[in-house]
């Protein structure tokens, strides 16, 4: 799960940062381009100012040059005096009067005027902007206004009008900055208002003392005192017709533009991010999802199997025990669950066996049965009385048990010489107590179950087995296998199905299983489904003969086995006098032996017989040879070996063991339950 | 174990009881006189069972009448007999009638 919330947050940085750089960017080239596109509109508005001032001025003075041809028309005197008289009174600089062929005749200014070795002012020879004002000679054009610029005879600043005269020629009036200001102020003021750029940007003229003629903004500001534009605008000022003027834009409304388009960008952006860091993130979880599910699914198959091969899975367990029968079977559930059973000898004729399970499930639960059944073992096989082990390994497995994980128990120690069991249920469901036909549930005051509190007693209860009598252990995934509808299969289904079984050792575990899956037909094993079962046989008949290697002690070994196993049903026995037959002969002819014996036991629940064989010649194993090839053909066949496969294929169990210079070969016939 | 051999020209019937194991084997070999006869019967249905120290017997006596062009056959064996010759793979090799 770390290695995911890892993953998660990597996708999200990663989405985050190239989220983060690509708004950045945005941002650098938006306020860039922002800043590029405010100067643009700062000269586009330009020219229409431009336009607008140079419109209002030309319409102003050419109104005044119309004032001065009308004087000179009334028959104003044109000497150089009476024209600078007019001039004054007209509040222009220069008046002159232009003949037909463009010459100054007449001007206020006498520079312009022919004087010896000078010829007039002709504005065709002058040629550039003066030669235009050839237009108005001969009427082609009734009025033309030079923009405001310096003077190429004497070098001042002047603006020039004219306007035709009926008569021929026209006239002209000059303009310096002040009287062209003077003029024409009234004309700008009120110009630019509301004329707004950008929305809250416009355009403020001022007078080159800086007083305001009109603002965009505040007409209040009017002839008050003007600043240049602080950092907050974007602005340039040009002086168009010598009027200082001034463009500007606030930063902020071209930033809220640039603000826009990023958000815009960025909201695009980010839900395209979002939508693909979604995707991938989806493709990738689902992906590692499945890694991880297949990863787990190993490690839980790998902890059931562990666990699985921790418990004795070999039977019959003591192939040469005959006091008593031991079976086990562990179905588990899909999850790996804490259940298990265990039997050992902790004694010459003490067995322990237990079947337990741990609460929970899962590798916890594995692990802690692990534990647990490695603690009661270690305990229990120092022979210690069955009440000493549990309290130890319940103080044990109380100790660091911070998960508060517990196990429940039911232990029985069966002395196989007498058939009396001990036992102790910490907490465990009751056994079944199998006796004469009869099934019965082994209760008994449960005592705490082991891992939960430390110091705890457990109580010891006694139970004392006839041979015959079985005891059923198991756990309650048996008993709470639920049906389609719920409802577990419960102990009186259990006891109902021991006790109707005719099955006998083995077969038991099977036909409850059995039972319990047509209980549970259609819902899926719910647990872990784990049982044992005992069965106490008594001791054994026992007889035994002693035999030297001769032909004659065969003969005797062969009449002593018809005898004592007269009672032994004839197919039973007849397979047993093959049996012993092959291995006596071997002794005898080929052991190299001095002495050997036969020893025949027959024991009862179920009835079968065992011989144990032991000579003292020289080792010989007959079950590690391989048999032989039993398909060949006549010429083929050897005889060797025939014998041994004989005996395995007719007894069961076969057992040897070379023992103090001894070989001891057993071998065993079950023939009844 | 009783044997008891009759002889009908060239066919020799040996008939066997009781039981045929490592003691009575070598009276069993005893007997496998076969002589000029191209047709041994060994009579089974008295033998109570076998060992594979019979089953020795049986493969010789079957060699040596394959060799001189002649039949050996068995007759009658008992369950227990006839389990011990389908173990051994005996059944598939020997004439059994």
């Amino acid at each position: 799960m770390m290695a995911r919330r890892n993953l998660n947050l990597k996708i999200a940085l990663s989405v985050l940062s190239a989220f983060a750089l690509s708004m950045a960017f945005t941002w650098f080239l938006h306020g860039h381009l922002s800043e590029r596109d405010a100067y643009a509109l700062i000269d586009r508005t330009f020219e229409d100012v431009e336009s607008e001032i140079t419109d209002r001025v030309n319409e102003r003075l050419v109104l005044q040059c119309m004032a001065a041809r009308e004087r000179l028309e009334d028959g104003h005197p044109d000497d150089t005096a009476s024209l600078q008289e007019l001039a004054r009174e007209l509040r222009v600089s220069e008046v002159s009067i232009v003949d037909t062929k463009g010459d100054i005749v007449r001007s206020s200014v006498p520079d312009y005027l022919a004087a010896p070795g000078r010829p007039a002012f002709n504005f065709a020879a002058a040629g550039g902007m003066a030669a235009e004002m050839m237009l108005l000679v001969d009427g082609r054009e009734t009025e033309h206004c030079q923009p405001y610029r310096s003077n190429p005879v004497n070098g001042n600043w002047r603006k020039f009008v004219g306007v035709w005269r009926p008569t021929g020629g026209f006239v002209e009036i000059g303009c310096d900055g002040a009287a062209l200001r003077s003029l024409a102020r009234s004309s700008i003021v009120d110009l630019f208002r509301n004329w707004h750029v950008n929305g809250t940007g416009g355009i403020v003229v001022t007078t080159v003392a800086g007083l305001v003629l009109t603002d965009y903004a505040e007409p209040s500001r009017e002839g008050t005192q003007w600043n240049e534009p602080d950092e907050s605008f974007f602005w340039k000022r040009m002086d168009i017709e010598s009027f200082p003027t001034y463009v500007m834009i606030p930063k902020g409304s071209a930033a809220v533009q640039r603000d826009v388009l990023v958000g815009a960008t960025a909201t695009l952006n980010g839900a395209a991010l979002v939508f693909v860091a979604l995707l991938v993130g989806l493709v990738i979880s689902s992906f590692v999802r499945q890694q991880l599910r297949a990863q787990a699914a190993k490690e839980l198959k790998m902890a059931k199997d562990i666990q699985l091969a921790a418990l004795p899975n070999v039977f019959p367990p003591f192939p040469d025990e005959t006091r008593f029968d031991i079976w086990a079977s562990m179905e588990t559930a899909k999850e790996v669950g804490g259940d298990f059973y265990d039997f050992y000898f902790t004694g010459q004729d003490r067995v322990l066996f237990l079947v337990a399970d741990v609460s929970g499930k899962g590798v916890p639960a594995a692990m802690f049965m692990m534990r647990a059944k490695t603690l009661i073992k270690s305990i229990a096989q120092t022979g210690k009385p069955l009440a000493h082990v549990f309290e130890e390994a319940n103080d044990a497995l109380c100790e660091g048990n911070s998960s508060n994980m517990f196990v429940t128990v039911w232990a029985g120690e069966i002395n196989t010489r007498t058939g009396l069991v001990t036992y102790v249920n910490a907490g465990h469901n009751p056994p079944v107590l199998r006796r004469g036909g009869k099934s019965e549930y082994l209760k008994s005051q449960p005592s705490l179950v082991l891992g939960a509190m430390s110091g705890v007693s457990y109580r010891v209860y006694e139970l004392s087995l006839a041979p015959g009598d079985a005891i059923y252990l198991y756990t309650d995934g048996i008993t709470e296998q639920p049906n389609a509808t719920g409802e577990l299969y419960g102990e009186k289904r259990l006891l109902k199905a021991l006790a109707g079984t005719t099955a006998r050792g083995k077969a038991v575990l099977g036909a409850v299983l059995a039972d319990m899956r047509r209980h549970g037909a259609g819902a899926e094993q719910a647990d872990d489904c784990t049982q044992l079962l005992i069965r106490y046989r008594g001791q054994p008949d026992v007889v035994s003969y002693e035999y030297v290697p001769t032909m004659k002690d065969l003969a005797k070994a062969t009449a002593d086995l018809d005898a004592a196993i007269k009672s032994v049903p004839e197919n039973v026995r007849t397979q047993m006098m093959v049996a012993a037959d092959e291995i006596f002969s071997n002794i005898v002819r080929y052991s190299g032996a001095t002495s050997w014996s036969l020893t025949v036991e027959k024991t009862r629940y179920p009835d079968s017989l065992r011989l144990i064989i032991t000579d003292d010649g020289q080792a010989f194993d007959p079950l590690s040879h391989r048999d032989p090839d039993t398909t060949l053909c006549a010429g083929e066949r050897d005889i060797g070996g025939l014998g041994i496969l004989i005996v395995k294929k007719t007894m069961s169990p076969v057992t040897y063991r070379r023992r103090n210079g001894m070989n001891i070969l057993s071998m065993g016939k079950v023939y009844g339950d | 174990m009783e044997i008891e051999t009759k002889s009908e020209g060239e066919k020799l019937t040996i008939a066997v009881s009781g039981r045929v194991d490592t003691v009575t084997a070598p009276e069993l070999a005893a007997s496998f006189q076969f002589g000029d006869a191209t047709c041994v019967v060994l009579d089974l249905a008295d033998v109570q069972y076998m060992s594979s120290a019979g089953l020795r017997l049986l493969l010789i006596a079957h060699k040596t009448m394959l060799e001189k062009g002649g039949k050996f056959l068995i007759a009658n064996p008992q369950p227990v007999v006839k389990e011990v010759l389908d173990i051994t793979g005996f059944s598939g090799i020997l004439n059994l009638v």
